[in-house]
């Protein structure tokens, strides 16, 4: 089975119409995972990390979302163009997805239990009678190591510590044993002990029950704890995507040079982390070349026309003029 | 929990006696001369004299409020000079008319106004959110007097399909007194058609006294909805995979239904107040129009024991509402 992927997203565009006008979130993405295993995806806050996941399984609403080319492959079952029912069921069954604030993501007017049975009986498809939900969510509330399960299937939302709602939504997001997990910042607004408690167990689960993950984070190291392989995304697009050590030893993308010098590093002392100047670019009107340029030391002047993914070896894909062997030739000519 | 109630009963007291200050004050500045009005027309000046002194309208104000006080202490609500009788007794013939109608109405609003709150938020910017919103303007911009007016004449003087006003026909027979509320004291002695007819004699005043209310309501509800359906929690139920019904009747509606809540307890006491306007247009035999006649008259123990009435009614419903919230949200639950 490993030559066929878990999930392929081919040339995967997205835009959102806006009163301004047409907001391009998502272009040309091409990402596919191999079952079994673990991306990271990373890129900083608003390059289109949480649409592109979503949108792929029908979470993002339309209007204003278009989703306005591609193919979103499970298993070799296209997604796109899937009736809503048949959605639900993929959503319900095939893949789950936990999300950033545990705070929210849990409705504050229902019990946990009853939110957790509702799921699970959805998951089904209604097939799982409630007292057999019941029995499921109770041993999911074990498998997360919730203090307490019974107590706590009893308990509001509001009862609970951040912590303790990210395991239930784990729990909630895992009972239906889904073959693939999206985890859109599963951490980012817990306590750092707190933090490693989760990522400990998300490791656990991902080993204990095969799932194929993707981690999405703005945050490199939390990444490389748990992915063996990481996607870096700007702007709409991904720029680079290689196994972890290779993107901590040997970048290729300016960016991804950028995001790297940004963490802290453990043995060097630093009185302030280098961040990378400037901003996204204006995504109502994306420029055709590189959309790094404005924010980039090496830009030149081939960086203004399109700049297509190459690989610049068997598990190493990056987006940047650097590795193409005409920009030698530009500048000769220049 | 009982806490919280005892402590809302107390303060209820001292809002109603705070009511009942403002009301006696203005009743006893507005123009007219209450001794003469209880000596009647005919009676001479000496007979004036005689009833100011007899019923104390010559002593100063705030020794006639005590006085009032006192009285109101006994359980004595006065007597009415235009009906003769004791207000008590008027206020338990009038009043029954005037909860049925105005449970009614609030139930016509509730009943439209949280679906149809839905309904746009669901279809926001399509065709049913426009004709919802439109419905939802006009509610603000008519007002209830006129509308009354309106329905009144185009749907029962023009086409006859409802009764012009009243409680029931003049050759209806009233069911035996139960409630006071015809058309429920109809139905718990199982007279179907008058319990019909009573509700038919409804229609136009709730219809009319329902409208600002139901306006309010869809407003909110719409707002709310919106507002919930984009919620976080709302995208985790989605991813799921729970179906769109239940996202929306039950994990989205919980939530908006609570500022609903509050509106819908507002609305109540602006209802209250509306049965003055409405009753008369309708003639509908309630408290509104108890107190309309009475104020025209400046009947003065009825216009205090209609507004005391009317607040408490008020107060309560608003407890109530408040309960009901805590009921919904355990969040408010825990803080009472
Ligand atoms: N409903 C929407 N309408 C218009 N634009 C939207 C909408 N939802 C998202 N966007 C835009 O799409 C872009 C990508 O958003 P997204 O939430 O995917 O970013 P992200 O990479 O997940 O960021 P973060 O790290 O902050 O979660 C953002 O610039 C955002 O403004
Ligand atoms: S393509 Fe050009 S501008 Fe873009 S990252 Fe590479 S060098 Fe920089
Ligand atoms: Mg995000």
């Amino acid at each position: 089975m490993t030559d066929h992927p878990l999930l392929d997203i081919r040339d995967f565009s997205l835009v959102f119409d806006t009163f301004d006008g047409t907001y391009h979130a998502i272009d040309g993405v091409n990402l596919s995972l191999q079952p079994g295993e673990a991306l990271g995806l990373v890129g900083e806050t608003g390059c289109g990390k949480s649409v592109l996941t979503r949108a792929a399984f029908g979470l993002v609403p339309s209007p204003p979302a278009r989703i306005t080319g591609g193919s979103v492959q499970l298993q070799g079952r296209e997604l796109l163009g899937l009736s809503d029912r048949a959605l639900r069921q993929v959503r319900g069954r095939e893949v789950a997805m936990i999300f950033q604030d545990p705070m929210t993501y849990l409705n504050p007017v229902f019990r946990v239990g009853t939110q957790l049975v509702d799921a699970i009986r959805a998951q089904s498809g209604g097939q799982t009678k409630r007292d057999e939900a019941k029995a499921i969510a109770l041993d999911m509330l074990e498998k997360v190591q919730l203090p307490n399960p019974n107590r706590q299937f009893a308990a509001y939302p509001h009862e609970l510590s951040g912590g303790m709602r990210q395991r239930v939504l784990i729990a909630m997001a895992l009972a239906a044993k889904p073959k693939l997990l999206i985890a859109d910042e599963p951490t980012t607004a817990l306590d750092v002990t707190i933090q490693a408690q989760i990522l400990d167990l998300m490791a656990e689960l991902v080993a204990d029950m095969g799932l194929t993950m993707i981690m999405i984070s703005h945050d490199l190291g939390v990444v490389a704890q748990v992915c063996s392989r990481i996607a870096v995304m700007y702007a709409g697009k991904i720029v680079e995507d290689a196994p972890v050590a290779r993107i901590f030893d040997a970048p290729a993308h300016p960016y991804t040079k950028g995001l790297l010098a940004a963490l802290p590093h453990p043995f060097r002392r630093q009185d302030r982390l280098e961040s990378i100047p400037g901003t996204l670019p204006d995504l109502l009107h994306p420029p055709a070349g590189c959309l790094f340029a404005a924010r980039c030391p090496h830009a030149a002047p081939i960086c203004a026309k399109p700049v297509p993914m190459r690989r610049i070896d068997d598990s190493h894909r990056v987006a940047c003029t650097l590795y193409d062997p005409a920009r030698e030739k530009d500048r000769a000519d220049a | 929990m009982q806490r919280l109630i005892l402590k809302r009963l107390g303060l209820m007291v001292v809002m109603l006696l705070g009511l009942a200050v403002i009301t006696f004050t203005v009743a006893n500045i507005a123009p007219g001369d209450p001794a003469r009005l209880a000596a009647g027309p005919d009676a001479s000046p000496d007979m004036v004299e005689k009833i100011r002194v007899e019923r104390g309208f010559d002593r100063a104000l705030p020794v006639r409020f005590g006085l009032y006080l006192g009285q109101l202490a006994q359980g004595d609500l006065g007597t009415s000079v235009y009906t003769g009788r004791p207000v008590a007794q008027d206020i338990a013939v009038f009043l029954p008319a005037t909860i049925e109608l105005v449970l009614f109405s609030i139930l016509i609003a509730v009943v439209l106004g949280v679906p149809f709150g839905v309904l746009a938020a669901v279809w926001q910017n399509h065709l049913p959110d426009h004709a919802i919103r439109f419905l939802s303007v006009s509610g603000v911009a008519l007002p209830m007097f006129w509308l009354g007016l309106m329905l009144q004449w185009y749907l029962s003087l023009e086409l006859g399909l409802f009764p012009l006003g009243g409680r029931l026909g003049t050759f209806d027979d009233v069911p035996t007194t139960i409630t006071g509320m015809i058309s429920i004291d109809a139905l718990l002695v199982g007279d179907l058609a008058t319990a019909g007819t009573a509700l038919m004699h409804m229609v136009l005043p709730a219809t009319a006294l329902s409208f600002p209310a139901l306006a309010a309501i869809i407003r909110v509800n719409r707002a709310e909805m919106l507002e919930v359906l984009g919620r976080d929690y709302v995208v985790n139920a989605r991813a799921q995979g729970i179906g769109p019904f239940r996202i929306i009747a039950i994990y989205a509606l919980k939530n908006a239904i609570l500022p609903t809540l509050a509106m819908i307890g507002l609305r109540f006491g602006w209802m209250l107040g509306g049965t003055v306007l409405v009753e008369s247009v309708f003639d509908f035999p309630g408290i509104g129009l108890y107190a309309a006649k009475a104020a025209i008259s400046s009947d003065f123990e009825p216009i205090m024991a209609v507004t005391l009435i009317l607040g408490a009614a008020f107060m309560l419903t608003n407890l109530l509402i408040d309960l009901m919230y805590a009921l919904l949200d355990p969040r408010v639950r825990n803080q009472i």
